[in-house]
């Protein structure tokens, strides 16, 4: 009969962004030993987890192993038999291996000849002598962010047992029969005080709440759903959405009561209601009051002191206006709410007079200012100080600004926003709300009474960030800002990515501890919505950008290149999550990253989008891939060699060429790209007819070389908007 | 509960589970994890449980004495328990029984905060406990120090004193507390407050900002000096000694924006090298002492 595995590792508080990803690697892990030691079940494991538990079920596992049969090769049979054919010493060796004569060994059949071969059969163990061994491999496989010692050792052979946080107890049941386990702790440990932990029969709940008998005391179980429901009895949600939901619930009816609604900045700004249902085990809503004074506060330095700092949930009115009040979830059903909440207010408030004390003191001296004090406050080791950084910044916005943008006459309020661009980094507000940088800035801008411009570009400096996440700001929120944040926003990330691969601080396929990735993702997503974010219709090309933004820094060619292939990368991520077909991304985003302007790119995908399907361009692309590889390295002639193309189709198709060549340029230039494919599309019947009729590989030499000097004429005016060869599907 | 009452409701505690009740470093430091008694006693195999208040100085967070929450000097009660007990958790919740905090009336939760010291070569693993949403205790599984790593891992529970006698006497400004007797934290420290902001931030008169920081420059360049010359006489603990007062010293550079980048973290390396070596130099002599035979 087939019996429930349970499996609890109850630990301390395991960090709550960590449990999403435990909760998955249990399930996961538990299966592959399951199939690793032969132990089937009928349904795939389930796992939960709470800040102190990591809980595993797999209904029915079944009670014994499957048994073993496998077919061992031995030495290949002409190897096995002397001439007279008697067995040679490797056919002995082998047969008494496994202890039986060579006349009782089977032959197999394989490609590569007949070998010797041993019909290996064992029979399955009882599921509860091999989960020990599951027990072990699991707790040996889980991976955390960051790992601790304490002490604890498994006697599987490799020793030390790191863990996320220490073990306190151990629930392992098999058809509700403990299963026993044992994590040993180390000698130098070892005492009164430190012990062992023996898998056993027992949970504990809530450390001080229970709804019979004494709280925390250990909790007998035999099933899964005796365990959950008793869990229950002792304040602990053992499910995870089940956490959630009573959160969102009970915080709505808080709001609802406060007459609002839980401020939309919570879910547009953070990831606290991902993050509370693993902050606790028994989630309960209380309601705070702030007192009315601090509403004077900018509404960020309040959000963000609520959201951030206390994990609390700002209430807003109908006009979306922040009210006197917060949202708090904490983790019991409280004796005495109200104690819990005037404790709540008075540490809210205790920080919001902090901050008011950092608002006052801030704003009695100017962002000019504090610029000098930037020496003292560190950008990057090997790229020096924020002061550092902010004269290249100056330099790269009001560069991007004039040249790249072409609007000189925004330079001098760019350079001057970008100047400022930092100073809040050395405000007391920033260094104690690390998320307000920039916005603080621009705040304190408006409060200097600076221009418009100048101050949203501070304020908006370090958007966009990522793909989707943290949106760039509207035009209209920008206002006459739209240019000079458009210069700041992309020399910040530009001098921060550029340098930081100028440092040799590359992000690796896991680790990208500064955020280039989703900085240089800003970058291209800004380039390639200019129009909707700017206002300007500008063609911005991503090599004269990288290489200013590399001058100061003295980069090699290989860094230069580096950063190249990583922003192309980027840029056809982007293009990708929008849902551009990846073919299409390819054959747009072909040749010299540089050349790449990626509005240009984000254009020419949106054409191609509306002209899937069209058979004559598919045509053209067909032969585009034969026309590639016979004029693999050949130069377009500058000319027409005179008199050599005499055939129809080759003169139809250099007609068709000198006809089209202009049109297609006119269309790209003016960036209809639908009519420059469209251009390209229609050669496709001269195309086929050419290579219909014509031998490219001609005997004549000359004869040959005009062919494919033709062909790489249509060659390299098709690459000049998109190698549409890759959109040929293979 | 007095400020006082709390420090000897905490060591009653504490001295009854086994811990023996030392006193504060005399030296000006940042923390109690810098008194010998946590920073040697944690390295080597020796089982040690001890607990002592420290007075700590962090001259970036004086207000001149304005601010209700901030201060130039606090107090930690910092406790050691090698090897952590399992129940050590549970220890903690109780010794905040012991001091009037009933843990089921008050959310009472573990939330990750990791602890790191550059200058120290040390770090750890653990929680900041909030009670009603307040940092009450900094609680850490210290894994390395010196650079060395730790075994059996050691336990340090940081009580943050001020905001739990704040708490329990439910007032708004620090210097408010009643210290003990009807004296007012204010009479015991408010002019200290003031005057030590005041220098932590060069407002010396007849001292120009360059030359403040000169003068701390030359002291910190004269410490350290000595720090290593003890060293290599053996003197491990007066070396330590030297070292705890350069790491002041460029706190209170720091402080007053006297040194850029560069320098800064030229200042932590070196701090860090020469705490490292004394770290080194005690697990050596403990060694020698101890002998084969321990």
């Amino acid at each position: 009969m087939d019996r429930e595995l349970l499996i609890e590792i109850g630990c301390e508080e395991i960090p709550a962004s960590w449990l999403p990803g435990l909760t998955a690697q249990m399930a996961r892990h538990v299966d592959a030993r399951l199939k690793e030691v032969r132990l089937t079940s009928d349904a795939p494991a389930e796992s939960y987890s709470t800040p102190r538990r990591l809980t595993t079920r797999v209904i029915r596992v079944a009670e014994r192993q499957t048994d073993l049969e496998e077919l061992v090769t031995g030495p290949p049979v002409a190897a096995a038999f002397g001439p007279t054919g008697e067995p040679t010493p490797a056919a002995l060796g082998f047969a008494k291996k496994y202890g039986v004569e060579v006349s009782g060994l089977e032959r197999s059949d394989t490609s590569k000849g007949q070998y010797l071969a041993y019909r290996l059969r064992q029979r399955g163990k009882a599921t509860v002598d091999v989960l020990a061994d599951l027990m072990g491999g699991v707790l040996r496989d889980l991976r955390f962010p960051k790992q601790m010692r304490w002490d604890a050792y498994l006697e599987d052979g490799k020793g030390d047992l790191p863990f996320g946080r220490p073990i306190r107890w151990l629930l392992l049941l098999y058809g509700g029969r403990v299963v026993p386990f044992v994590i040993r702790r180390t000698e130098l440990a070892q005492g009164p005080t430190v012990q062992d932990i023996r898998s056993g029969p027992n949970t504990y709940g809530h450390r001080f709440q229970t709804t019979s008998g004494r709280a925390g005391r250990a909790i007998k179980v035999k099933t899964f759903d005796d365990y959950q429901a008793r869990l229950l009895e002792n304040f602990v949600i053992l499910e995870r959405t089940e956490r959630e939901q009573k959160i969102r619930r009970e915080l709505e009816t808080h709001a609802r009561r406060l007459s609002g609604r839980v401020s939309p900045s919570v879910a547009a700004h953070s990831s606290l209601l991902q993050e509370v249902p693993d902050l606790v085990e028994y989630p309960t809503v209380v309601a705070g009051h702030i007192p009315v004074e601090f509403l004077t506060l900018p509404e960020e330095v309040l959000t963000t002191t609520m959201i951030h700092h206390q994990h609390y949930f700002p209430v807003v009115d109908e006009d979306g206006r922040l009210k006197p009040a917060f949202l708090a979830v904490i983790n019991m059903e409280p004796e005495k709410p109200e104690i819990i909440s005037r404790n709540a207010e008075r540490v809210l408030t205790a920080r919001l007079r902090d901050a008011r004390f950092f608002w006052d003191q801030d704003r009695a001296s100017t962002l000019e200012s504090r610029i000098e004090r930037l020496s003292t406050i560190l950008f990057h080791k090997k790229l020096g100080s924020y002061r550092e950084k902010v004269d290249r910044v100056v330099t790269l916005a009001e560069w991007i600004a004039t040249e790249a943008l072409r609007v000189p006459e925004a330079a001098r309020v760019t350079a001057q926003a970008a100047r400022l661009s930092k100073s809040d980094l050395a405000t007391d507000m920033v260094r104690e709300l690390t998320e307000l940088q920039g916005t603080m800035g621009g705040i304190y801008a408006r409060e200097e009474q600076l221009p418009e411009a100048v101050w949203k570009a501070i304020y908006f400096q370090y958007l966009p960030v990522g793909v989707e996440a943290d949106a760039a700001p509207s035009r209209q929120q920008l206002g006459p800002a739209a240019v000079p944040w458009t210069a700041l926003s992309l020399a910040d990330k530009l001098d921060s990515v550029v340098g930081m691969f100028a440092a040799g601080e590359l992000p690796t396929g896991s680790r990208d501890p500064l955020g280039l990735r989703r900085q240089a993702q800003g970058i291209v997503k800004m380039l390639a919505d200019l129009p909707e974010v700017s206002g300007l219709d500008v063609r911005v090309r991503l090599g004269p950008l990288l290489d200013k933004a590399a001058a100061p820094f003295n980069a090699d060619g290989e860094a230069l290149s580096a950063v190249g292939t990583f922003m192309g990368d980027r840029l056809a991520y982007l293009l990708e999550q929008r849902g551009f077909d990846v073919r299409n991304v390819r054959a747009v985003l072909h040749g010299d990253i540089g050349q790449t302007s990626p509005l240009e790119a984000k254009r020419k995908l949106e054409a191609l989008a509306q002209m899937a399907g069209s058979a004559s361009l598919l045509g053209v692309a067909t032969l585009l891939k034969r026309v590639k590889n016979i004029s693999k390295g050949v130069s377009a002639p500058s000319s027409n060699p005179n008199g050599l193309l005499t055939e129809p189709a080759e003169q139809a198709l250099v007609a068709a060429l000198e006809q089209s060549a202009p049109a297609i340029r006119a269309a790209a230039e003016r960036s209809d790209y639908r009519e420059a494919f469209a251009a390209v599309a229609a050669l496709q019947p001269m195309v086929a007819k050419f290579f219909d009729d014509v031998l490219v590989m001609a005997e004549d030499e000359g004869l040959r070389a005009a062919r494919v000097g033709l062909v790489a004429t249509m060659r390299d005016l098709i690459l000049e908007i998109a190698d549409i060869s890759e959109i040929v599907t293979d | 509960m007095t400020f006082q009452d709390l420090i000897l409701k905490l060591s009653t505690f504490w001295a009854a589970h086994g811990c023996l009740l030392q006193q504060p470093l005399d030296l000006e430091v940042g923390a109690g994890t810098s008194h010998p008694e946590t920073l040697f006693r944690v390295l080597g195999p020796k089982a040690w449980s001890v607990a002592y208040v420290q007075p700590s100085r962090r001259p970036d967070d004086g207000r001149f004495g304005q601010n209700p929450n901030r201060l130039f000097k606090h107090h930690q009660y910092q406790v050691i328990l090698k090897p952590s007990p399992d129940e050590v958790q549970q220890l903690y919740l109780e010794s905040l029984e012991s001091c009037g905090i009933n843990p089921r009336i008050h959310d009472i939760r573990f939330e990750e905060d990791n602890w790191e010291s550059p200058t120290l070569g040390a770090w750890g693993i653990g929680w900041q406990v909030m009670l009603d949403g307040l940092e009450i205790t900094q609680f850490t599984y210290f894994q390395q120090v010196g650079g060395m790593d730790l075994a059996p891992v050691s336990c340090e529970i940081t009580y943050g004193l001020e905001r739990i006698a704040m708490f329990l006497q439910r007032v708004e400004n620090v210097f408010d507390l009643e210290w003990g007797g009807g004296v007012r934290y204010k009479e015991v420290r408010l002019q200290e407050e003031i005057e030590q902001s005041k220098y932590a931030f060069g407002q010396v008169d007849g001292l120009s900002g360059a030359e403040f920081a000169d003068v701390h420059r030359e002291l910190f360049d004269k410490n350290f000096a000595l720090g290593e010359k003890l060293l290599d006489s053996k003197l491990i603990l007066p070396a330590l000694e030297q070292c705890l007062k350069c790491s002041h010293l460029f706190n209170i550079l720091d402080a007053s924006g006297s040194i850029g980048v560069t320098e800064r973290t030229g200042y932590i390396l070196r701090v860090r090298q020469l705490s490292i070596r004394v770290a080194k130099a005690h697990v050596e002599a403990e060694n020698l002492e101890s002998g084969p035979a321990a």
